[in-house]
């Protein structure tokens, strides 16, 4: 019981670094909104266009979206064909996904990983400039993204295998940490001021109706 | 839940059966077959629930090495690393893609600045004249929201809250009521600006401003549809949809309002009036004007809007172009507007309230324009530079007109309350989702930097409306991060899987089969859209169009089919998949949060009309292209 707590503890640590490193990159969206409505300001009012704002803009864009990768994968967020997988028992979920993880997630992803520590060792090498504007800005820090991005990516997919076992061992899943969701009920009814009673009454409304049918 | 099992195990099955039945025997197999055999696994794999993207990435990364190992064993690991890294750095530097995470944070902070509730009550009220009035203005707020927002969850789940009680208290019946918001609920997926036409662009290179272009007038026409049909049906059958009590019409008005209306019913009238004849020294003199300025604002509006295209019409040739286009489409819009289900008044108000901003400012930049190179020219030239109205002109001048004098004739104090309303609701979403929309029609922005703006206006209304704060923020940058991680991880993983199946040949074999099957393109339409929906029962659309779309690319240049075209086709052919049982997603949100007693059955039942309509609307389409593709080929002529 002990070690299982002690197991749990690690599981969510790393959870929590991935988490981070998510979130860190994520308020990347701020930053990318603000550049671009600056730099549509700058060029139309005051006729003055940055030329490696393309450059940075994409690069803001794709550090976001690799950087988060681990994060999604702590929330379960990467999207499933949801056919089968919803009516298993939890068990069977856990075999399921530990033996796909093996299969599919660990050669994929540690390829990626290799690879990109290849491509972004030859940028490193002849410190790769852009080449989409003239004298565009340096690309190594961001092709660095991909090895980086992976390796989180890997840490985090043994973490779900280690979470896959925990459930065949015990029967149901362990616990994530908890976060925002696309859709969030009882936000969103706090949001519109409804409560459960209106609901409720509403529920009396139909059933009285449906007898005056009958 | 047993039913779902078997269900999906059939599924399965029937794609292994396939797969055995198109399989050679061992010794005949060739690469191409082996591409097909990891066309049958990948939907077999999807199907079993592990993430897709990862999926795909280690099914693509196997299969690529086999492709390479099979040509040169020495270089094989080396070429596919190189090539799984080229993919990815592809969709990492994607200039067409770095959209989405703009428009999906977009959609994020309109969802939370909170504005559905009073968009509802203003438009109900506004069209409260009409039957059916309260899912009229639920399909209005719907697609008005979705478009803005483009969350499908978010926006069922919200309507089912606020307009879903409101239909069912006012005695509408349970399946209208359900059909109503599910129906509305999933515009977003077509109208623009929506994530599906970005990656349906990003796939198969068409330009996502020709997409939004083309997929804007399918968007209200099927959203007339849904207003149409619930008009009808609300003639037909009054019990189901009875109209709203006078206490529910009833608008609140200011007391100062009350002691005008006194004399006379008309707005206009009654606030001259109070100046000038000051009968009513009570009343400050500054709330009198303030309200005359906004009673006043759509003939503002419709005077700049008309003068300004008439300045643009009879511009000198030279200048013709942009300003001819640009208000060519703000003209249409209106037009639309205006017929778009009997909300005559109030929607023309729309049309032509959004302008005085955005035309006041261009009107004199117009004129500046016109006059720089009269006044250049010799002065003989000037006069025979301005060309004549043509008759359309006259036209729409007399049309707005008219609406104009029909809008003033009926124009209470209480309509002027409602109309106040709508400008605190109605006209600032409309004002973004058109600056936005209308800045990448008109050529004048990228998708991305009008994304950009439209977030950054997500922001201004938050603040504007007071929900800006800390955590609203940060809850709508990490949904973001996480939304678009999914999506794009999952062209990461794609991509990879598209180089694998391309390297081994297996677009070869399924381009062989297909054009040896001697289709007609019409068939072959058919076809695909079919395959499509059904994918759209166990599949996301984000998977159907990221890994499934670039299959049947290809074959679209053989049967002389406008990729575009296919595009919308398939937008409105997706969306019906989100409403059809068992796995209409938009049901199941309803569900979760309707009162105990509406039965999942009832809202399937009350969705099916509008699945017949959806139906009607691809039907329209296909048989009208004009529909989707007139837009597009005016503003870019191609």
């Amino acid at each position: 019981m002990f070690e299982r707590s002690n197991m749990q503890k690690s599981l969510l640590i790393i959870d929590k670094i991935s988490t981070f490193v998510g979130k860190t990159f994520s308020w990347l969206i701020v930053s990318l909104t603000l550049l671009i409505t600056y730099e549509i300001f700058s060029r139309y009012a005051l006729d003055e266009p940055h030329p490696w704002a393309f450059d940075v803009t994409l690069m803001m864009y794709g550090a976001l979206f690799m950087m988060a990768g681990a994060y999604t994968l702590s929330r379960n967020g990467h999207v499933r064909g949801d056919v089968l997988y919803g009516f298993f028992p939890p068990r069977a979920q856990a075999a399921l996904d530990l033996t796909l993880y093996f299969v599919f997630f660990l050669p994929g992803v540690v390829a990626l990983c290799w690879a990109g520590y290849i491509y972004a060792g030859d940028s490193w090498r002849i410190l790769e400039h852009s080449s989409i504007t003239a004298e565009g800005p340096p690309i190594y820090p961001f092709k660095t993204v991909i090895p980086v991005a992976g390796g989180f990516l890997l840490i985090q997919g043994i973490v779900e295998m280690i979470r896959c076992v925990i459930c065949l061992k015990e029967g149901k899943w362990p616990s994530r940490e908890e976060d925002v969701e696309e859709v969030d009920v009882e936000k969103l009814k706090e949001l519109l001021h409804v409560k459960d009673e209106d609901i409720a009454k509403l529920d009396e409304i139909i059933t009285a109706r449906e007898k005056d049918h009958k | 839940m047993k039913k779902g099992v078997w269900f999906g195990l059939a599924m399965m099955a029937l794609v292994v059966i396939g797969l055995f039945v198109a399989m050679p025997s061992p010794e005949h197999m060739t690469n191409g077959h082996l591409g097909l055999l990891m066309l049958g696994l990948i939907v077999v794999a999807i199907m079993l629930g592990f993430p897709t993207a990862f999926t795909l990435m280690g099914l693509g990364t196997m299969f690529t090495w086999f492709a390479y190992h099979s040509a040169d064993p020495s270089t094989a690991v080396q070429h596919t690393l190189e090539l799984m890294v080229q993919r990815a750095y592809w969709v990492m530097n994607n200039d067409v893609l770095i959209s989405v995470p703009l428009f999906v944070f977009m959609g994020y902070l309109v969802e939370r600045a909170n504005l559905i509730e009073r968009l509802f009550k203003s438009l109900h009220l506004a069209s409260s004249f009409i039957p059916g009035s309260l899912a009229v203005a639920t399909v209005v707020t719907c697609a008005i929201f979705a478009c803005a927002s483009g969350i499908i969850g978010a926006v069922v789940t919200l309507m089912g809250l606020l307009a879903f009680p409101a239909m069912l208290k006012a005695g509408y019946g349970i399946r209208l009521a359900a059909g109503a918001v599910t129906a509305g609920g999933t515009l977003g997926i077509l109208i623009p600006p929506s994530v599906l036409l970005i990656l349906y662009g990003a796939v198969a290179g068409v330009s996502v401003m020709q997409l939004y272009a083309g997929a804007f007038f399918p968007g209200i026409m099927l959203a007339s549809l849904y207003i149409g049909a619930i008009i009808i049906y609300a003639k037909l059958k009054p019990s189901a949809a009875p109209p709203l009590s006078e206490e529910d019409k009833r608008v609140e008005l200011p007391k100062f309002m009350e002691v005008l209306s006194r004399d006379g019913s008309n707005a206009v009238v009654g606030l001259t009036g109070s100046i000038v004849g000051k009968r009513n020294a009570d009343v400050p003199r500054s709330i009198v004007l303030r309200h005359l300025g906004i009673s006043l604002l759509p003939a503002l509006a419709a005077v700049l809007l008309m003068g300004s295209i008439y300045l643009g019409v009879t511009a000198p040739k030279e200048a013709v172009p942009e300003g001819v286009v640009a208000m060519g489409i703000a003209a249409e819009d209106e037009a639309t507007q205006a017929e778009n289900g009997g909300l005559q008044e109030p929607e023309e108000a729309s049309g032509l309230k959004e302008p005085p901003g955005t035309v006041a400012e261009e009107a004199p930049a117009e004129t500046v324009k016109e006059a720089a190179p009269a006044a250049g020219a010799s002065p003989d030239k000037t006069p025979a530079t301005r060309r004549p109205a043509a008759m359309w002109y006259w036209i729409v001048l007399g049309l707005c007109l008219a609406s104009v004098a029909v809008f003033y004739a009926y124009f209470s104090f209480t309509r002027l309350e409602v109309f106040k309303m709508m400008l605190g609701s109605f006209f600032p979403l409309a004002l973004l989702i058109l600056g936005v929309l209308g800045s990448i029609i008109a050529g004048l922005a990228t998708p991305t930097e009008a994304a950009a703006m439209g977030s950054f206006g997500g922001l201004v209304l938050a603040v504007l409306y007071g929900q800006f704060n800390m955590r609203m923020l940060k809850e709508a940058v990490f949904l973001t991060a996480r939304t678009s991680a999914m999506v794009c991880w999952l062209f990461v993983g794609s991509g990879i899987f598209a180089a694998g199946f391309a390297l081994l040949g297996g677009q070869e074999i399924v381009n062989t089969w297909v054009t040896s099957l001697d289709l007609s393109p019409l068939q072959f339409t058919l076809l695909a859209q079919v395959i499509i929906f059904l994918l759209g029962w166990p599949l996301e659309w984000t998977e159907i169009i990221i890994i499934f779309m670039p299959i049947f690319l290809p074959l679209l240049t053989h049967f002389q089919i406008d990729p575009l075209f296919f595009g919308l086709l398939v937008a409105l052919n997706l969306q019906t998949a989100f409403l059809s049982p068992p796995v209409a997603m938009a049901a199941f949100y309803l569900k979760g949060v309707a009162p105990a007693h509406v039965t999942l059955n009832q809202i399937f039942l009350g969705m099916m009309p509008f699945m017949v309509l959806q139906v009607l609307a691809i039907f329209l389409l296909y048989m009208f292209p004009q529909i989707g593709l007139w837009l597009p080929s005016l503003v870019y002529g191609g």
